[in-house]
Parts: structure tokens; sequence; C-alpha cells
């Protein structure tokens, strides 16, 4: 099997909560299941390797939208190609709303977006900063959100019913297109939730012509990741195994 | 004699708080003083003959403050500054009522103070000081500043307020933008650093933004060389030898923003010779770089307050260490916080503990750390990790969050910052 090529968009713009760990999560965890796999960081057509196996877009700062919107946009022809094909892609905060249809912002100006996916960010009433924990179709999943707009226009596939927080607002969280994830969960969404890294992986090693099985480093890994997730859904008193 | 009522009110307060909670209620009086009379609080700080001094920015204040109230002292002039982290306005208020006349007078010449970003921004409205100092933008405190934007115009606000001088890092771009537009009467003084400094740290100084070009030796004061705990600033064409209260860059140009502030605030009057050997007195800051003995064992504490200042520390450890206990609490509310960190430096770990022990532990896990034991108990894990005989290589190691740090300080008996 070839080497892993994990796609890295805009780290320089796009990474306010470290999201772009999620790109490190990923390679590790390939890397400690005998893979090789390399982080490649783009930022224009330049940099877009011929062949993607995963691609992991993360959040920035409100004042950059357009700046990180404009030098998304020449890379959106390729983005689309490779979300069709079925890449498996990871969009956190404000990177997911940036390949929607268009980002409202509280002053009433809208940002247009690059049209990948439905949906488009609209102002909530007051920020969301707490805990998001959300029922999905890959188990429970446990993260933070840190956000001022919700996502309406995708109510029909989204990734997930709010538990606990904000997400999209009216209880639903994230968007599920294909094999493009969008989610508020923000920073090492990967990381405290394995079974979505996992997911997203197994589609990244079938393209590459391989078979995904978790390392027992990984598990162990796990391990901790799920002791400290459970350290939040305690603290929320949501049922341990709902 | 206007505030005569309200002053005797806040302390009467303060021995029914005392009665009830010994040593304890220290914001209730200012709470009190503060609904009486809201203007008590800025007449009190802004009626220093010599003026107000406000030093704020996302981090390196508290080091910057004292090093700045040294630095006036030894020009001989009487300093009122808030010793502790009471940086709030109930807490800012109680301590003033301790010392405050009951004309509303304080003793001193001038005011020194230190303001967290959000608190300043939202006392600043009537507040006149003459200098404002900016140490820096980072990402910090992710919960209530959401992003570095916001830290920005929050400084602005405070920085409007300047009469005299506004003194900035001019190696932090969001700070150079924010001089460029300020609207109150100030003029604008500078630090930075050499090119040759900003390559020694390949990671840069943390900023949200550096700036892209070094600042001219002629426009301000500049940090020249680094080297352990010495340094060497260019003052006015001379230069001059400092003593840092511990390694790294950071407290450099902590002592940087501190020697400018004293020029802003003391015009002709300042002596770089007199301002570099007061700055240089300064004993670390609990928890920085603050190497004690414990138990019969020296041990290094590192305190990491931002992901700036723990990949500064990170990278400024000695590698190879043998014995390395990280602790990071409930302060970090967002688990996210530090991972644009990155760990992999340390090696291997042998405890990773505090309220967030699996999270920090987690985070190093992914970046190859080897970490032996995760105790989210932190009482047990000082006391497994302290009874360990000393390390073949380096020191023992402690770093923590700030939540961390109060709670290692309690459980070891040691003395502790006032309120932090």
């Amino acid at each position: 099997m070839r080497a892993l090529t994990i796609l890295s968009v805009l780290p320089e713009l796009l990474d306010t909560n470290g999201d772009a760990a999620n790109a490190r999560v990923l390679a590790q965890r390939a890397r400690w299941a005998g893979f090789e796999a390399t982080i490649v960081p783009v930022s224009s057509l330049d940099d877009l390797p011929s062949r993607v196996d995963a691609i992991v877009i993360g959040s920035g700062n409100d004042s950059d939208l357009v700046a990180a919107r404009d030098l998304l946009a020449p890379l959106v022809n390729a983005l689309r190609g490779w979300t069709t094909a079925g890449v498996p892609v990871l969009a956190v905060g404000t990177g997911w709303e940036l390949l929607s249809w268009g980002v409202e912002l509280a002053d009433g100006s809208v940002v247009d977006g690059l049209g990948l996916v439905a949906g488009r960010a609209v102002p909530l009433a007051e920020r969301a900063t707490d805990d998001l924990v959300v029922e999905s179709g890959f188990g429970r999943l446990v993260g933070f959100e840190n956000h001022a707009r919700g996502y309406v226009g995708a109510e029909a596939s989204t990734l997930g019913r709010v538990l606990t927080g904000v997400g999209n607002g009216a209880k639903t969280e994230g968007l599920r297109m294909g094999s493009f994830l969008g989610t508020h969960l923000h920073g090492p969404v990967l990381a405290r939730n394995p079974g979505l890294a996992d997911h997203i992986l197994s589609a990244a090693v079938t393209r590459a012509g391989g078979v995904y099985v978790r390392s027992e480093r990984a598990a162990a890994v796990d391990a901790i990741a799920e002791a400290a997730t459970a350290v939040v859904v305690s603290s929320l008193s949501l049922a341990a195994d709902a | 004699m206007r505030y005569a009522p309200v002053i005797l009110v806040g302390r009467i307060v303060r021995v029914l708080a005392r009665w009830r909670k010994p040593g304890g209620g220290s914001a209730v009086p200012g709470l009190v003083v503060n609904r009486l009379a809201p203007g008590f609080l800025s007449s009190v700080l802004n009626g220093f003959p010599d003026g107000l001094v406000i030093v704020s920015g996302s981090s390196g204040k508290s080091t910057t403050t004292k090093m700045l109230v040294a630095a006036l002292r030894a020009h001989g002039v009487a300093v009122f500054t808030n010793q502790s982290t009471a940086n709030i306005s109930q807490g800012l208020t109680s301590a003033l009522l301790e010392e405050v006349s009951l004309s509303g007078r304080i003793r001193g010449d001038m005011a020194v103070l230190e303001m967290d970003e959000g608190h300043g921004a939202l006392i600043s409205a009537t507040l006149n000081p003459r200098v404002v100092a900016l140490t820096n933008v980072m990402v910090d405190q992710i919960d209530r500043f959401h992003d570095s934007d916001m830290v920005v115009a929050m400084l602005a606000r405070i920085a409007n307020r300047a009469s005299g001088t506004v003194v900035i890092n001019a190696d932090d771009a969001s700070l150079t933008g924010l001089a460029d537009h300020l609207d109150g009467p100030a003029a604008v003084a500078r630090y930075g650093v050499t090119a040759e400094i900003l390559a020694q740290n390949p990671r840069g100084l943390g900023y949200s933004v550096t700036a892209s070009e070094r600042m001219p030796p002629a426009d301000g004061i500049l940090l020249t060389t680094v080297s352990g705990r010495s340094a060497s600033v260019l003052i006015g064409g001379a230069s001059f030898d400092l003593d840092l209260p511990a390694r790294g860059v950071h407290y450099a140009v902590d002592a940087l923003t501190a020697i400018a502030a004293a020029r802003a605030a003391l015009g002709d009057r300042f002596d770089a010779a007199t301002a570099c050997a007061a700055v240089s007195t300064i004993p670390p800051v609990f928890g920085r770089g603050e190497i004690v003995t414990v138990r019969g064992h020296r041990v290094e504490f590192v305190l990491v307050q931002n992901p700036a200042s723990f990949q500064l520390n990170v990278d400024s450890l000695e590698p190879g260490l043998d014995q390395v206990l990280v602790a990071i609490g409930s302060d970090v509310r967002d688990p996210s916080y530090f991972w644009p960190v990155d760990t992999s430096g340390l090696g291997r770990v042998l405890i990773a503990s505090g309220s967030k022990a699996h999270d920090i532990a987690l985070q190093l896990a992914y970046d190859g750390v080897v970490v032996d034991r995760i105790e989210p108990d932190l009482g047990r894990a000082l006391d497994d990790f302290l009874a360990l005989p000393d390390p073949e290589h380096g020191i023992k190691t402690i770093i923590f969050s700030a939540d961390s740090m109060r709670r290692t300080r309690a459980h070891l008996g040691l003395a502790s910052n006032r309120e932090g």
C-alpha cells in the first residue's frame, strides 16, 4: 500500500483551537497501525499533491474570514473533486462555514461561501462556549464548542443530536454529506473521539489500497481519551453509557 | 472628604467579613463600596500626583509590573501598586481601602497597576492613565476571549485612555496595528528584539501575529542578546547588561517592557543604568522557572499560562529530563487549549496529573511522549513524585497550570502569591 497523504488546509489561518491537530491524530494513528503517513499543509494550488486520502480544515478568527475564503476559493474545485470521489473531509468551525453557501455576520453582512456543501451559518442569540456532547452515527462525541454562529439549511443531514450544548442550534449538530463532515466540536475532536477518527482513517486507508485495523497502541491511547471524556460526561450527569 | 462615609462603611464591612471568615472575604468590602460609590475607584486611582501607569496584555503582566515598580522606586518614586493578582475592580477597591485616607487619597507619587485585559477594558473608561504599557497579544484564556481580535479591541480601549505615552512591543503586529490607530492623544514608545534573537527562537516569541520587520535601534529600546539568565539592551545608543529572574527570552522581553515603561513614566528623570540595575534585582515570580528545595529534593517549577508560554518553556527545558510531572487543572476549561503546542520535546513524563490529567496525557501520547502514569489526584502525584530518589539526569521538574500551581504550593506548604 502507498503512503497516506493527509491534507491540512490553511493551517496558518485555520488553527485557532489546535484544530490542525486533527491531521496529526490521523497521521499518528495510521503510523501506529503500520502505515506511512504524510501531512501536507496547503495554502495554494501549487501545494496540492496529486493524490489525497483525507482532508482536515480547522477554524480561524472572524477577522480572517474573507482572507481565508479568498485563499480557499482556488482550491475548491480540487476539494469538490475529492469529496465527490469519497475522500473523507473533516471541517471544523469557520473552515466548515466557508465551504457552505455563506456566513451571516452579527452586523447583518454576509460573507459568501464557496458552496461545496449545503446550508449556511447564521448568528446565534449568544455565543456558545462550553462542553458539547452529540449522539451521532459514530457513537457519542464529546468535545468543546466556542462559536457565535449556528448552522441552518442542512437539517436533514446533520452529524447528530445534541445531548448537551448548542451545536447548530435546534438540538442538532454538524453536517454529514457524503464523505464530508462539518462540526463545531473544535480542537482535537478526533483524539477525544477515536470512533470518528477511525471512520475517517478506514476510508482513507481503503482508498490507498489497504485495510485499517486499530493498533494496540491506539487502543491504549483511546483508553485515555475515554477517561478524559468520562470526566466531562459525569460532570454533566449524562448516563455513562447512553 | 467626599468619599469619607463610604470609606468608613467599606472598612466596617471589611472587619465584619473578617470576623465571619478569618483571612477571607477580601472582595466583599470592594463590592459594597463600588455599589455605594461607583466613582470611588477611579477617583482614587486618578488622584496620584505623578499619574497612573497601567500594564496590560496577554502574558508577562505580573513580572513586567514588578520590574517596573522596582525601576521607579530605584529612581526615588513612591509607588502604589496592586501587590497581588487582585486585578478585578472589587479586589482592587478592597486593596485600596486598606491604604486610603478618609480624604480619599493614597500616599504615593504614582500608581502602577497590572490589569487583565478584560477587566481593564471594563473599568478603564473612567481612568485617566498617563502611561499604558502593553506586553503582547497571545491566544490566551480561550473561554473568555475567544480570539485575538477581541483581545486587541479590549487593549485598544485601555490604550485610548492614555494621556501621555502608550508603550508597545514592536515585534507584536497586533500591537503595532493598535498603535497606528490610537484615538487618544498619547505618543507611542516602542521596544523590540533584534533579528538574531528572533532567529534563535524558531517558533517565534508566541505572539498571535509577529511583525514582519524588526524595530530599528533608534526607534526604541532594543534587546540585543539573551543567554541563560543574562541579557543586554541598547538604550539611546548605549548598551546595558541585565540579570533575568529565570531563563527564557520572555523574561528578557518583560524587562524590556518595564524599562521602556519606566522611561515613559519618568521622562527626563529616567536613568538607564539605574533602571537596568533595579530590574535585575527581581526575584523569580512564584512558579515560573523557580527552583525550590522540597522534602530534601531540588525541584524546578515551570508555570504554563498559555500555549505560547508552554511552547517556550518546553523548548527551553534541558533535553532528556528523567523526572517530569505535568499537572493541568480546572483553570484550563477547554482541553483544546494546549493542542497547538508541540510537546514532543519532553520525551517522557513520569506522571500526568491535575483535574485535566487525562486530557494532557492524551495530547502527550499523540506527540509521542511516553506517559508512565496518569494520576488525577495531585496530592498523591506530588507525594509519589517527590518520594523518588533524585534523577540521574537533570532536576525534578514540575510543569503546571496556574490552578495546579496553587494546589501544589498549598500541598507542599510553600508560601504563595497573595491571591494567585
